[in-house]
């Protein structure tokens, strides 16, 4: 008979997410319990797990057209594609100014800081602001997502520029390559991983954004439902869709973009599964 | 210049085989609070003939590194002068006439050992069919032929160090600087690869500057060994080798070797 190696089999990534899943389970249901037994309107505080999964398949109307179901996924699309548009923007923006910067130091020095200051002020502060300039609350949420956005993508490719070690410039030197040259092949090139750890930051940043500005003002979204839900204008349940919703959305942004890595950057993917077969050195 | 391209020995004959020359150079690094000064070489000469395989050794901080950086137009000399056939090491690096071996691989992670060997001659404007050609070659001088396609992080320590040298090769520099290039590597690997190295610069017959502090690797290689020694930085000795060519590692169990390395060794000022 095989011995099962316990001590691998704990201490794999496998093992340690279904852990953490059902650890959560037992503790929510353990809470739900409690909050049954103590409250009124129970479904209010804490449902049980149960209660939300059948609310999904639920055919009950929430409203006078949709399900609770129905509702979520309109709405989540409203909110995603705005997310969406705003994390481009920023990333693109963020990406921009890092170049930039890289490029004029008294850029860096000149806009760095403030930039800092931008990335301080609460996003809830923020919104009424940007509001108030863009008098458009869809443009707004798309402002918003990219404010979010650009920070992170900035400072993470800024960083990635100035990683760049020594003699790798002195090489591009020592072939009199231009500017242009040195960041097409060098530096471009080198502070991918950068970037996208960047991009891995903002994703689900964008989209949780893209939600709390909804709250602010009607014309759907993920945020408004959410609201509305809250304050018992219709059932109770898509709130909790919605907030089991977002979670999985952020998580996919987060992989989107680790799969996006990969499939730009193929010599990382290389050198994990190299690690152990590194070829052998010639014999002559 | 129209009579020099008609009478190549006409060269010859004025630069009197001489590529490199140094006259007093000195160059001093500012000590950290600015006020003092660091002098990492004092005045040094040198002639450096065409085709000639010269090594400068010396322990740390005796600034061969210094040196060759000087000559790569990476660091600009205090005071003195250093021509490259008869130009500013400024201008002849313009031209891409330097091969540069540093003391890591310093290969791109994001391309493959053959697009890094592609790499310099990208920047020169070489045509892709070229570049395959050339690619091929020099691949095939350092038998990586098979691992073209392979990411520096699939390869060994020693096989990128020679990706490194066929990246340096792959654009036919007249001057080959090398920078330590074998120092980080194991003893075995780093023997095969002086072996290679001399296989190689006997066929390209190009002027190699090799900064090492192994002596006996200095010795091996070399046609002169440059002996710097340290505070200041200064050249100590030029010791001939004339050991005979072509040279394989069985060369290092005579005792005209284990001469010239005492020689070498006891070249060395101070320390």
């Amino acid at each position: 008979m095989k011995a099962i190696n316990w001590k691998k089999f704990f201490s794999s990534p496998k093992w340690v997410t279904v852990a953490w899943v059902v650890g959560l389970i037992i503790v929510w249901e353990i809470g739900a319990t409690i909050v049954a037994g103590v409250k009124r309107t129970p479904e209010n505080v804490l449902p049980h797990l149960y209660q939300i999964i059948g609310s999904i398949f639920s055919s009950q109307k929430a409203n006078s057209t949709q399900t609770a179901l129905q509702i979520v996924l309109s709405n989540a699309w409203l909110t995603l594609e705005r997310a969406g548009i705003g994390f481009l923007l920023g990333a693109l923006v963020g990406f921009l100014l890092a170049l930039l910067m890289s490029l004029f130091s008294a850029v860096e020095k000149m806009i760095f800081p403030y930039l800092m200051i931008i990335q301080m002020i609460p996003i809830l502060g923020m919104a009424p602001i940007v509001l108030a300039i863009t008098k458009d609350i869809d443009k707004s949420r798309i402002v918003i997502a990219a404010i979010l956005t650009f920070y992170p993508v900035a400072t993470n490719t800024l960083s990635g520029f100035k990683a760049v070690e020594k003699e790798k410039r002195e090489l591009m030197y020592s072939y009199a390559a231009n500017r242009f040259e040195i960041y097409r092949k060098l530096l471009i090139p080198s502070c991918l991983p950068y970037l996208f750890t960047g991009l891995k930051i903002a994703a689900p940043m964008a989209i949780t954004a893209s939600i709390l500005v909804d709250t602010l003002q009607g014309g759907g979204g993920l945020g408004c439902m959410m609201s509305q839900s809250l304050k018992h204008a219709m059932t109770i349940y898509v709130f909790w869709q919605i907030v089991f919703l977002s979670a999985i959305i952020g998580i996919l942004s987060y992989q989107l973009m680790a799969w996006l890595e990969k499939l730009v950057s193929p010599y990382s993917r290389n050198r994990k599964a190299s690690g152990s077969e590194k070829a052998k050195e010639l014999e002559p | 210049m129209q009579i020099a391209r008609k009478l190549p020995e006409a060269i010859t004959e004025v630069n009197d085989g001489v590529e490199i020359k140094i006259e007093n150079m000195s160059v001093r690094f500012p000590e950290r609070n600015g006020k003092y000064t660091v002098d990492a070489l004092t005045n040094v000469n040198l002639e450096i003939r065409q085709g000639e395989f010269i090594s400068l050794v010396g322990p740390s901080g005796c600034g061969k590194t210094t040196l060759l950086r000087a000559i790569a137009d990476l660091q600009q000399p205090s005071s003195g002068s250093i021509t490259v056939r008869g130009q500013t090491p400024r201008e002849i690096r313009l031209q891409k006439k330097f091969g540069i071996v540093f003391q890591s691989p310093v290969l791109y992670d994001w391309r493959t050992a053959r697009r890094n060997v592609c790499m310099p001659m990208e920047l020169m404007g070489i045509p892709k069919q070229e570049r395959t050609a050339t690619v091929n070659e020099m691949l095939d001088m350092v038998n990586l032929l098979d691992f073209g396609r392979k990411y520096p992080s699939q390869l060994s320590g020693g096989m990128q160090q020679r990706v490194g040298i066929a990246r340096a090769l792959a654009i036919k520099p007249e001057i080959l600087l090398m920078d330590e290039p074998f120092s980080a590597l194991d003893e075995f690997t780093k023997e095969k690869l002086n072996e290679e190295l001399l296989a190689i610069w006997s066929k390209a017959k190009k002027t190699i500057v090799f900064v090492t502090h192994n002596i006996s690797e200095s010795v091996f290689l070399s046609d002169r060994v440059v002996v710097l020694s340290p505070h200041p930085g200064r050249v100590s000795a030029v010791v001939d080798i004339n050991l005979p060519r072509p040279r394989h590692l069985a060369i290092k169990d005579t005792p005209e070797f284990s001469a010239l390395v005492a020689k070498v060794r006891n070249s060395f000022e101070g320390v």
